[in-house]
């Protein structure tokens, strides 16, 4: 008998074994993060997926303090998930068992995915609403978004909220970069170059930096997928449309341009980040001149201006860092991409807690002390036009030098073009869209008469071909 | 054998084991297969309350896909090119291994390290071998500050250095690259599996084939091979099986994109789709695995019947 | 006389041709040597470049033609690489995961073995052929659907949103957890064979006789089989932690987050995510680390290892 009870409770030991694993490998891995303490009756619990660093957690967590002086019964509970790409992976496995967060930093291409099982609430209702809310310091603000508030957001910024293609707002902008050019500016001066506006002055520009230092790579890109869609938007020629046909790149006009830049590439103007083999070139511009493949310009994200620093092992800078706009075919009419998070809202079961979100999201958006500070410890640029008289914002940003306060100084230049930025039309299929045309530029850039025959040709070849890609796994092929 | 009384006592101790697998083994066939059958299937999907088609549509659409192609042809030529290199190879070491005595026991030992480590982890280092330092290499200004060891040593032997893996490779250097990895890692499975049927091989039909004066490559092709040709259809077998599942060695060598930074995706393998179909395209993920199954399990019943016909004894 | 000069001349025949034979006996080992050294030392070339270029410095390793002996030998690369890659928390983790998953994994295959060995049950040849078949099936096909199972094990997140209760979603998201590099490798049938045909060489009067003494099924398993079988269990052992040392494709999929990364995956992020160009001799040093342990592992029990190796055919 009592062997029996033995071996009885051996097999059930076995059996939760993986359960038990389970629970004591979280205790060990310093597990998940699910919150402490159970809601008090009327509380409501907001989990919030973003990619903040450590800096940046302190500047949230600070406004959550903010925060819960107007709403003390709204429980805020943030946490990091990675890089973007994480946050959308977790979210989109999350979604199919029902366990999605209330709110999380997305971009255009996540809320189309996403919205394949309709996950994403729309927000015209909310930013419409009238309703009257009465916060706990006995002040009131209307649910939805008053007219200024509408107002103060850079326009290009609010609109991204809408470029699915239905009419419908998904998201507001939470915090946004763009593409930059960084440039040696101690060169430049040197030798009496300025940067170059539009892309024909680059390319002469090239050709003088060839002469000065023939070693040299004159500039580097790092995305060869912004390359080619921001190139469509300079030119004005299709890119993707969220409705009808979905891909329309494949045209003459772009395929000209492909042609165009390819001969750069034969002549040695410029490299590419992944075709450098490292996915950026911000390491061949931080380079000194003669160091073996530096590059005197750079065109990349804003939000990196930290890996442009062109720093000593011993602190001190090998050259000051200059910053202007990217070139334009027509300067008049100037287009640059923008990127950066944005937030969308969950749909749950229970109003209040969308409610509770949006009054959240609400205030990381429209708050503009706290969108300065986020800005300035970011890099990354606000997104209300009204941050710019912030007074100490403002100051920083004065202050802002081409070494230490490089970060400050491409959200000042980024700033300064908010009339030019543009977002992609979004849909499923969109990401697929923006990866086939970087892969495009990957390998229609290295082609050479010499090498590969018949340029124009291959060219041909590849914008079919990246088509097919793109019709194929949005399953129309 | 003896016969229990307690039969519920096998199943406990059984259940573990059989849980584990019901989870983790049966659950997923019959998942795959479902999914495969269910036209476009999709999780995100699912959750948006979207209902699919039973059809083939998948299997059409992994097969037609434009690139499948090139994984089939990637993944076959991998095996076709590295299963025999390797078996041939490690036949001879082998055969060589057993017919010395004196260092016999060292050299094995060398033969077998390359088992003993981590293909991403030396794809790393096959790749820095063959890897070209410099910049804008392939195009004007190139300036190669070193052109790689393995260059070093053909320069060394009077000839050109060649761009294995670099920006603007041709597709030729990428396979070979990947075939001497491959078969470097096949190595030395096969040489201590065909080694340890040597060894149990009865001496005396080389004592006969002595007598008869036959030649050593006689003795060779006459005796050892077909004596040894269960152990060779089993590595044979067991390096199809791994050659048609060919994947980290490629990303340890060139990366999670499968090729030069000029031409990515070029080595891609069946894999590798599934891979990447696998968060966003399930039935497709599915359908692919299915095929791949359907293949490997053709290619080892061909070979067992040719073995089969092969055998000598 | 003439008979006498005839048998001197078949004699030194007889010499002439032992003295070839010996002549070309010696030339084919030299041969069989030279040809299996030079095999040899190609094998273990990249083990050779991965040792001289991860002590040599940046501006040596790019020199046009390399040195096979370093210059100048730098140990800091390996420091580097140790911060580098954070190889210290790789370390552990994959520890950490390789010795649970063995000792759990060991005990379920023991236990299986052990019924399939010695019980006689309705069903068990029908359950042990349905066992093998398994093994037929590549393990991708399993990836898919294990993927969406430890997203929602057992329903029990679903069912935990549904009944509010924290624990229950924590029970059901394996995701970045180490449970999930665990618990679907538990069970590995091919073990389960090697044992069992283990098992059954030994006698079963053995166990009959301990029948008779009224010892349980237990302590004899553990008493007597265990014992016996151990050169088994060892290799089980040694080529389970290789597994946990190698792989790569599942951990990528399911725990790809700074706290349970393991070895290879990050091996392999940490050289990608640098920017600027790859230090390849800082890389070529965290290589060398990462494959010191699976080299003193081999170096100690390299019987045993080959011994396994032999009969699975599968790499980890």
């Amino acid at each position: 008998m009592k062997r029996k009870i033995i071996s009885l409770l051996l097999a059930i030991t076995l059996l939760a074994l993986p359960l038990l694993t389970a629970t004591s490998c979280d205790l060990l891995g310093g597990g998940k993060n699910n919150g402490d303490g159970e809601l008090k009756e009327g509380q409501v619990k907001v989990v919030f997926y973003h990619t903040m660093g450590e800096a940046l957690r302190t500047v949230l967590d600070k406004y959550i303090v903010e925060f819960n002086k107007l709403y003390p019964d709204i429980i805020i509970e943030h946490k990091q998930v990675g890089g973007y790409d994480d946050v959308r992976e977790q979210i989109k496995t999350e979604i199919t068992v029902g366990d999605q967060p209330n709110l999380a930093y997305c971009y255009p291409d996540h809320v189309a995915a996403y919205n394949i099982a309709y996950a994403v609430k729309p927000l015209d209702e909310l930013i419409s609403s009238t309703k009257v809310i009465t916060r706990a310091d006995g002040t009131t603000e209307t649910l939805g978004l008053t007219q200024a508030q509408i107002d103060d957001f850079i326009d290009a910024f609010y609109a991204e909220g809408a470029v699915y293609g239905d009419g419908k707002m998904y998201t507001l902008p939470m915090s946004k970069s763009t593409e930059v050019l960084y440039y040696n500016k101690t060169f430049f001066d040197a030798n009496g170059l300025v940067p170059p506006t539009t892309w024909d002055e680059m390319e002469v520009l090239c050709e003088k930096l060839l002469e000065l230092d023939p070693d040299c790579i004159p500039f580097g890109y790092d995305s060869e997928g912004n390359f080619f869609i921001t190139m469509c938007e300079q030119l004005g020629t299709p890119y993707t449309s969220a409705t009808g046909d979905l891909f329309l790149f494949d045209n003459a006009e772009n395929r000209a341009f492909v042609e165009k830049f390819r001969s750069w590439y034969e002549k040695g103007y410029f490299e590419t980040g992944e075709l450098s083999g490292v996915s950026y070139t911000s390491g061949l511009f931080t380079k000194a001149p003669a160091e073996e493949g530096n590059c005197y310009m750079c065109i990349g994200s804003s939000g990196g201006a930290n890996h442009q620093k062109p720093k000593n092992d011993d602190g001190t800078y090998k050259f000051e860092v200059g910053i202007t706009s990217i070139p334009q075919v027509d300067p008049s009419n100037p287009k640059v991409i923008s990127q950066g998070p944005s937030l969308c809202i969950f749909d749950k079961a229970d109003p209040a807690e969308v409610e509770a979100t949006w009054l959240f999201a609400k205030f990381l958006t429209t708050n503009v002390d706290f969108q300065a500070e986020f800005s300035m410890t970011s890099g990354y640029m606000p997104v209300l036009e009204s941050v710019k008289d912030h007074p100490v914002y403002a100051a920083e940003l004065e202050a802002a030098n081409g070494k230490e306060g490089l970060t400050l100084l491409t959200a000042k230049v980024a700033l300064e073009q908010a009339n030019a930025y543009y977002t992609s039309p979004a849909f499923n299929g969109s990401s697929t869209a923006r990866d086939q045309v970087g892969l495009l530029m990957q390998q229609a850039l290295p082609l050479t008469a010499e090498k590969d025959g018949d340029v124009a040709a291959k060219i041909k070849a590849l914008f079919e071909d990246a088509i097919y890609k793109c019709k194929y796994d949005a399953g129309l092929q | 054998m003896v016969g229990s009384k307690k039969p519920w006592k096998a199943w406990l101790y059984l259940s573990p084991a059989i849980v584990l697998l019901l989870i983790f083994t049966v659950w997923p066939i019959i998942n795959t297969v479902r999914m495969a059958f269910l036209e476009g299937y999709n999780a995100l999907a699912v959750a948006g309350g979207k209902k699919f088609e039973f059809g083939f549509a998948n299997f059409v659409n992994v097969i037609e896909y434009r690139d499948f192609v090139t994984c089939l042809k990637n993944t076959v030529l991998l095996c076709v090119l590295t299963v025999p290199i390797s078996t041939f190879l490690a036949l001879v070491i082998s055969v060589c291994l057993n017919a010395i005595k004196p260092f016999r026991r060292m050299l094995q030992t060398i033969f077998f390290l390359p088992y003993v480590t981590n293909s991403i982890a030396i794809g790393m280092v096959f790749a820095a071998m063959f890897n070209m330092v410099g910049r804008n290499i392939g195009g004007k200004n190139e300036l190669i500050l070193t052109a790689g060891i393995i260059n070093n040593v053909i320069e060394f032997f009077g000839g050109q250095a060649i761009n294995w893996i670099n920006k603007g490779s041709s597709e030729v250097a990428n396979m070979t690259v990947m075939v001497i990895y491959i078969v470097w890692n096949a190595l030395p499975f096969k040489i201590l599996v065909l080694l340890g049927g040597l060894q149990s091989v009865n001496k005396q039909y080389y004592d006969a084939a002595k007598v008869d004066g036959t030649s050593r490559l006689r003795t060779f092709t006459r005796i050892t091979v077909p004596l040894l040709s269960p152990m060779i259809t089993y590595v044979v077998i067991t390096g199809f099986i791994g050659g048609f599942k060919e994947y980290s060695s490629i990303v340890g060598i060139f990366g999670e994109k499968m090729g030069p930074t000029s031409n990515p995706y070029r080595l891609d393998t069946m894999v590798g789709f599934i891979y990447r179909d696998l968060a966003n395209q399930q039935g497709r993920a599915s359908a692919a695995a299915l095929i791949l199954f359907g293949i490997i399990f053709v290619v080892t019943m061909l070979n067992l019947y040719i073995s089969k016909k092969n055998t000598h004894y | 006389m003439t008979d006498q000069k005839n048998f001197a001349v078949f004699e030194a025949d007889i010499q002439k041709a032992q003295a070839r034979q010996r002549v070309v006996r010696i030339a084919v080992q030299v041969f069989l040597y030279l040809f299996l050294i030079i095999m040899a030392l190609i094998v273990i070339f990249p083990f050779y470049f991965m040792l001289i270029s991860s002590v040599k410095d940046l501006a040596e390793y790019r020199l046009p033609v390399q040195t096979l002996w370093p210059n100048k030998i730098i140990l800091h690369n390996y420091i580097e690489a140790f911060h580098t890659a954070n190889l210290g928390t790789l370390f552990s983790n994959t520890l950490y995961v390789g010795i649970v998953s063995t000792i759990l994994s060991l005990i379920i295959t023991v236990i299986t073995a052990f019924v399939f060995a010695r019980l006689e049950f309705k069903g068990k040849n029908a359950m042990f052929a349905a066992l093998l078949a398994t093994m037929m099936i590549p393990g991708e096909l399993f990836t898919i659907t294990n993927y969406q199972t430890i997203s929602n094990f057992l329903g029990l997140r679903t069912l935990g949103r549904e009944l509010g209760s924290k624990d229950l979603i924590a029970l059901g998201d394996w995701k970045n957890t180490f449970t999930v590099l665990i618990v679907p490798f538990l069970v590995s049938v091919f073990y389960i064979y090697l044992l069992r045909q283990n098992f059954l060489q030994i006698p079963n009067e053995l166990y009959l006789a301990a029948k008779v003494d009224g010892t349980s099924d237990i302590k004899y398993l553990w008493k007597v089989m265990i014992p016996l079988a151990l050169p088994t269990l060892i290799s089980i052992t040694i080529l389970k932690m290789m597994g946990a040392w190698n792989s790569y494709m599942w951990p990528r999929l399911v725990a790809n987050d700074e706290a349970h990364r393991l070895i290879t995956n990050g091996l392999r992020t940490a050289f990608t995510s640098v920017e600027g160009d790859v230090n390849i001799p800082v890389q070529m040093a965290a290589v060398a680390i990462v494959s010191a342990p699976l080299f003193l592992v081999f170096v100690f029990l390299r019987k045993y290892i080959m011994k396994g190796v032999s009969r699975s055919g599968i790499k980890g």
